[in-house]
């Protein structure tokens, strides 16, 4: 048995009725060890967010399969949480109320419940806006809101799908340090899609480059360097030519497959 | 995969109004509310100003159109066709007072309120049955489908050959008025609940019930108050219409009254009763709205 994530030969092909069946995947392996940061790199549309949402349990596989802890992957799980592109916070709830929902269905005692919700609001830098609404916070907050919220189910693996990708430059930034601080703080593993070559280097030890639909591994990039890192280091500036270069080939693929529908 | 960012709009604020200036802070509030009433007042005056010209250089005749001096001129004498107690058909000469009126307009409200009461309610039920269980779609939809494009006018005979006369048809016409048109919108409502509320919802391992009473219910929300809300006054038309045919007492049945024993000055006085209960019960309606939807920003949630 193989402890943590393990997602090997995976397939997607929707057959939407009356149209040509479209293949999101081939034969996607990928492990993922316990604390480890994986970061999901490919082109618009190669199907890198739809595996996400495969390991999530929120969508079935067409082949292969996944498995977690030796566990064979059918449906969502608490051990498995997964923070969407925007916050999707609940409106209507506030932040207290949002981060704690998952606790609350699962049904844990309010006093409890209390208790560990105001310890996140505080580790993820929010301990004074509990009681606001999402309409009242800002994009960075908002997605902080909803890291306290994966993380209060206690997840053995975060899923994020482009999380930051609707925040500005320097939010972004600051939300990736904030993000690896909550990832060394927990023993969570991480699978992070993103298409920002940028983001991949700041946070990932490994990126996986996927290539244009159908979506395959294109490539492994192991990153040894100790974080915090410096972009501009000559290492760092090396790779992120290689990361751009793969990534440029496929984005260059997809417009050619592009243009001649 | 597309992720449709509607989850996102939703929650942001309409951008503030841009506050008029020259008020200190607090006396900012008043003199927006003194500027608005200001503008009410030139836009009636404008239909009255109007009205009373016409009259004056002979154009209205005082017999059918009565300007509003004329029919607003002798109120005891209107009070006289208002009977307060709204249970007996064809009453006259019982009320006569500022009470007898109040009554009148109450139990046409009475009558509006418990049929949107109804109406709002068994239509949220149906709509989310119709979503849940799916044989309960399957039998339902077709019918409501069906059903939903007649006229509240034509269901008037079915409403009396099935409750006679008295308030049970008005109510029923009121309900049927709104309750085809709530239970589609329910369903378009939970059919755009945003994606990621749900699945969210599953990867922290809610039940089907609990997605329903703890995200869909909260989320279309906002949304069937709108359609409740733009409904109104189509609400507000049956009434009347029940009212003047079916029921025998209330606001419509005066103005039946007054058109059939040709007294101009009773059907324009009843007129200005139902423009302004109407307008009333909207802003009441507002108020509750917003205290009940206090997530949605105020100018998001529709209306006047």
């Amino acid at each position: 048995m193989t402890l943590g994530l393990s997602i090997s030969n995976v397939s997607k092909t929707f057959s939407p009725a009356g149209r040509e069946p479209v293949h999101a995947l081939r034969d996607v392996s990928i492990e993922v060890a316990l604390g480890e940061f994986v970061v999901l790199l490919g082109p618009s549309g190669c199907g890198k967010s739809t595996l996400l949402f495969m390991v999530a349990g929120l969508e079935s596989t067409t082949g292969g399969a996944i498995a977690f802890d030796g566990l064979e992957v059918r449906a969502p799980g608490p051990e498995r949480s997964l923070i969407f592109q925007e916050a999707s916070l609940f409106p209507w709830l506030t932040v207290r109320e949002n981060v704690g929902f998952g606790l609350s269905i699962r049904r844990v005692p309010p006093g409890e419940r209390a208790r560990r919700v105001d310890e996140l609001l505080r580790r993820v830098g929010l301990a004074g806006a509990g009681d606001r609404h999402p309409s009242e916070l800002s994009g960075g907050m908002r997605q902080r809101a909803a890291l306290a919220r994966a993380l209060a189910m206690d997840p053995e693996v975060l899923l994020m799908d482009e999380p930051f990708a609707a925040l500005d430059i320097q939010t972004r930034a600051r939300m990736q340090d904030h993000l690896l601080e909550m990832w060394s703080s927990t023993r969570a593993s991480v699978l992070l899609v993103t298409h920002s070559v940028e983001e991949a280097l700041a946070l990932a030890d490994r990126i996986v480059v996927f290539t244009a639909r159908p979506g395959r591994i294109k490539a492994e990039i192991p990153i040894t360097a100790p974080r915090p890192r410096d972009p501009y280091a000559p290492e760092m500036v090396e790779l992120a030519k290689h990361c751009s270069m793969l990534l440029r080939e496929e984005v260059e693929k997809s417009f050619k497959e592009q243009e001649l529908l | 995969m597309a992720i449709s960012d509607t989850g996102s709009r939703r929650m942001r604020r309409a951008a503030p109004r841009i506050p008029f200036g020259g008020w200190p802070e607090a006396g900012r509030a008043t003199g927006r509310a003194a500027i608005s009433a200001g503008w009410w007042c030139a836009s009636l005056g404008l239909l009255v100003g109007f009205w009373e010209l016409a009259w004056a250089v002979g154009w209205a005749n005082p017999i059918l159109l009565p300007p509003p001096h004329i029919f607003l001129a002798d109120l005891t004498d209107q009070f006289r066709y208002f009977d307060p107690t709204g249970g007996r058909a064809g009453a006259m000469g019982e009320g006569g007072s500022v009470w007898s009126v109040l009554g009148v307009v109450g139990w046409t409200t009475m009558r509006v309120t418990v049929g949107l009461v109804l109406g709002f309610v068994l239509s949220l039920f149906v709509g989310v049955a119709i979503r849940y269980f799916d044989v309960v779609g399957k039998l339902t939809l077709p019918l409501v489908t069906i059903l939903a494009p007649i006229s509240p006018v034509a269901w008037i005979p079915v409403a009396v050959f099935l409750f006679g006369i008295g308030n049970a048809p008005a109510i029923f016409l009121v309900f049927v008025a709104i309750f085809f048109v709530m239970t589609l919108s329910t369903l378009t409502q939970i059919d755009q609940v945003p994606k990621e509320y749900i699945q969210l919802a599953r990867t922290v391992g809610a039940s089907k019930r609990q997605i329903y009473r703890h995200v869909i219910l909260p989320a279309i929300l906002p949304g069937l108050f709108v359609t409740l809300r733009m409904n109104l006054f189509a609400a507000w038309m049956v009434v009347l219409i029940a009212e003047a045919v079916g029921v025998g007492s209330g606001l419509g049945q005066v103005t039946m009254m007054a058109r059939n024993t040709f007294n101009a000055s009773l059907v324009f006085f009843t007129m200005t009763l139902i423009g302004l209960t109407g307008f009333l019960f909207d802003k009441a309606f507002g108020l509750i709205q917003r205290k009940v939807l206090w997530w949605v920003g105020p100018s998001n949630v529709g209306g006047l």
